[in-house]
């Protein structure tokens, strides 16, 4: 008989029930139920009432309507150059908005972040209007392919034998470009309608899993997201100068993106609060973080901003140091450049690290508008001295000539835009009624 | 804006010395135990968070200022518990990062006006180049500042603390929390404050006593 054998009466181990990770059905349920008892989750104080948005929408579709008109209007009265331009700037900061908010919503997801859970039904709202931004987007490839280059002059046939081009027509060729337009229009179409449908759709079911779901596809989302994004900016704002490379414009769209993205979010959310809704739900504690994002993507974007300018500075090779005399040069773009520099970073930067302005609503709101405005501003700069360069010099009308041709352009997208937001936010529960972090989120206090 | 720190007298800012160099006298104790070791304070044990919670809101109503809680992780809320303000590092970390910024442009001013050297046909003095220079060492001075005004802040590095000799001390990394109301609280009252440690539920409270030197 071996010697190692147990002893037949060993202390008996006590059955212990097995530790889980995650909370039972039951558990879950019960929480819910928890939950929805909870005094910030009152019907009333989560939801628009019904035909709430009627008027506010109704009033940004026709304000939308008329300054299209007035811009289509523009191009013929001055030119077609002058009002896509103006259509441009609008447009390219209303697509900076979406993707951002898409950005941020997939970043919440995959970071697990739990004080995100009441304020991410909005980033959802803004993200779900990519496909709208593809369509608009879709009339400016067709008016810029149909008229043989109009503001993107590498699809002109002066431009045919440039040896520049020539060497980059691999990439700025017709066909490519449609087909990375195709894809960029498929990518943010089923990424943003993921995100929005799942989130959806969890607050009728309350199943738990479906936030993995979400988390799995935030993971690749991303990945996609960074290459859609950067080579967007290439197409739609680099390829206004097709002599112009920067292999960090990609980065440099992104950063007004996000910091736009966050502002909207901040001015819906501060507009809905002043509508008595999401007490308790939404708090300074949230408004002071959306702040602090905003004071970040602030600082990201001059970082990213100067770092471009001070290597093309340094390096002086004349197809990129163009790009900037155009914009550092006549035509007041060298206020604007000035404008730029401490508005949209000196004079932010040293207001927003009080701690008392991210706490503040309408204090945090105000900023929010005037960052939404400074990136508009930064839209100009980029696009707007595209119009009269060259053989177009002696059309300009000056700084302020057409003035009213630019305001329109600018508004027309944003408008119509901002009317499918307002649509989208009276349309759905205004936070993720059964979010498994929702807990956290009603909790959730700055301890600093 | 946060309240400012009272500037600290010459007789408190010398027993603060005395911790650090050896041949500066320590200060007479206010109490002396009865092995007459001078006293460091009172230490109250609790092994459950909300009791100690509780317990640190009651001292702070009675008005005790030079105490503080021990426990083996952060509660969250432990600054309203016991009544701490807001620190005033944010003001001096503006100070330190205004000074880095003003000192870098100050030395390439100077250093580019009297010393003009033509580098790649780029202008003098172009604020260009001056931005690096000038973001890193603001950076800089406000990174040291902030760590080194934290650590001054809390009073540290120091090379002893009296609760260490405390061998049941030793438990609070683990599962205890502490309450010590320190002698030179001007509160301070051996009986009073023994007394009110109990009222709130500590489950043993002790004396502890200070090196002699």
């Amino acid at each position: 008989m071996s010697q190692t054998q147990a002893p037949a009466t060993s202390i008996p181990i006590p059955e212990r029930e097995t530790p889980r990770a995650y909370l039972t059905e039951a558990q879950w349920r019960k929480r819910l139920d928890k939950l929805a008892a909870h005094p910030a989750m009152r019907h009333d104080n989560i939801h628009l009432p019904e035909g709430a948005t009627t008027k506010l929408s109704g009033l940004l579709l026709i304000a939308g309507a008329a300054a299209l008109v007035i811009t289509i209007l523009g191009a013929f009265a001055i030119n077609a150059r002058h009002a896509l331009a103006a259509f441009e700037v609008g447009l390219f900061t209303c697509v900076a908005m979406s993707l951002g908010a898409l950005f941020l919503t997939m970043v919440f997801h995959s970071l697990n972040a739990g004080w995100t859970s009441t304020v991410r039904r909005q980033f959802e709202n803004v993200a779900s209007l990519l496909p709208v931004c593809w369509v608009m987007l879709l009339g400016v490839v067709l008016i810029e392919v149909l008229g043989g280059g109009i503001l993107l002059t590498w699809l002109s046939e002066e431009m045919a034998g440039d040896h520049l081009l020539e060497q980059k027509s691999p990439f700025l060729n017709v066909g490519f470009f449609g087909v990375r337009f195709l894809i960029y229009g498929l990518v943010w179409l089923v990424l943003s309608q993921i995100m929005v449908r799942t989130s959806l759709k969890q607050d009728e079911t309350g199943q738990r899993g479906l936030t993995r779901v979400m988390r799995f596809n935030s993971g690749w989302g991303l990945l996609v997201f960074a290459l859609t994004t950067a080579f967007f900016a290439f197409d739609f704002l680099m390829a206004l100068d097709f002599r112009f490379f920067s292999t960090m414009w990609g980065v440099y769209f992104f950063a007004s993106a996000a910091l736009a993205s966050v502002s909207v979010v901040v001015l819906v959310l501060a507009v809905l609060k002043g509508m008595g809704r999401l007490t308790g739900a939404v708090t300074e504690e949230h408004f002071h973080d959306l702040g602090k994002l905003i004071l970040s993507f602030t600082v990201f974007w001059a970082y990213i901003a100067f770092s471009q300018y001070f290597l093309i500075w340094y390096s002086n090779i004349p197809e990129e140091t163009a790009w900037y005399v155009y914009r550092t040069g006549e035509g007041g773009y060298k206020a604007l450049f000035l404008v730029l520099a401490f508005g949209h970073f000196v004079a932010p930067f040293c207001i927003l690290l009080f701690r008392k302005v991210k706490r503040i609503t309408g204090l945090l709101a105000f900023m929010a508008a005037y960052m939404i405005a400074m990136t508009v501003a930064d839209m100009i700069w980029i696009v707007r001295p595209m119009v009269y360069v060259g053989e177009h010099a002696s059309e300009n009308p000056g700084v302020w000539g057409g003035i009213w041709l630019d305001a329109a352009g600018i508004v027309a997208p944003l408008c119509i835009w901002g009317f499918f937001l307002v649509r989208a936010v009276g349309a759905s529960p205004l936070i993720p009624l059964k979010d498994p972090m929702l807990h956290e989120a009603l909790a959730h206090k700055n301890y600093v | 804006m946060p309240e400012l720190p009272k500037i600290p007298s010459v007789s408190e800012m010398m027993a603060l010395a005395s911790d650090y160099m050896p041949f500066i006298p320590k200060p007479a104790p206010r109490y002396v135990s009865e092995a007459g070791k001078p006293v460091h304070g009172i230490i109250a044990q609790f092994s459950k968070t909300p009791a100690v919670v509780h317990a640190a809101e009651r001292v702070r109503d009675a008005g005790y200022t030079k105490w503080d809680v021990m426990t083996p992780f952060p509660i969250h809320g432990m600054e309203e518990s016991m009544g701490i303000k807001r620190t005033i590092l944010p003001a001096i970390a503006a100070g330190a990062a205004i000074t880095g910024v003003a000192g870098a442009l100050a030395m390439q001013f100077f250093m580019n006006s009297d010393y003009n050297i033509v580098v790649q046909g780029k202008p003098f003095l172009a604020w260009e180049p001056f931005t690096p220079i000038t973001f890193e060492l603001g950076i800089l001075v406000t990174a040291f500042t902030c760590l080194f005004g934290m650590l001054a802040l809390n009073g540290l590095p120091r090379f002893h603390h009296p609760l260490f000799a405390r061998d049941r001390f030793l438990s609070v990394s683990d599962d205890t929390f502490f309450i010590c109301i320190e002698a030179s609280d001007p509160n301070f009252d051996p009986a009073r404050t023994r007394a009110l440690l109990e009222s709130v539920g500590a489950e043993s409270i002790e004396l502890v006593e200070d090196e002699d030197r």
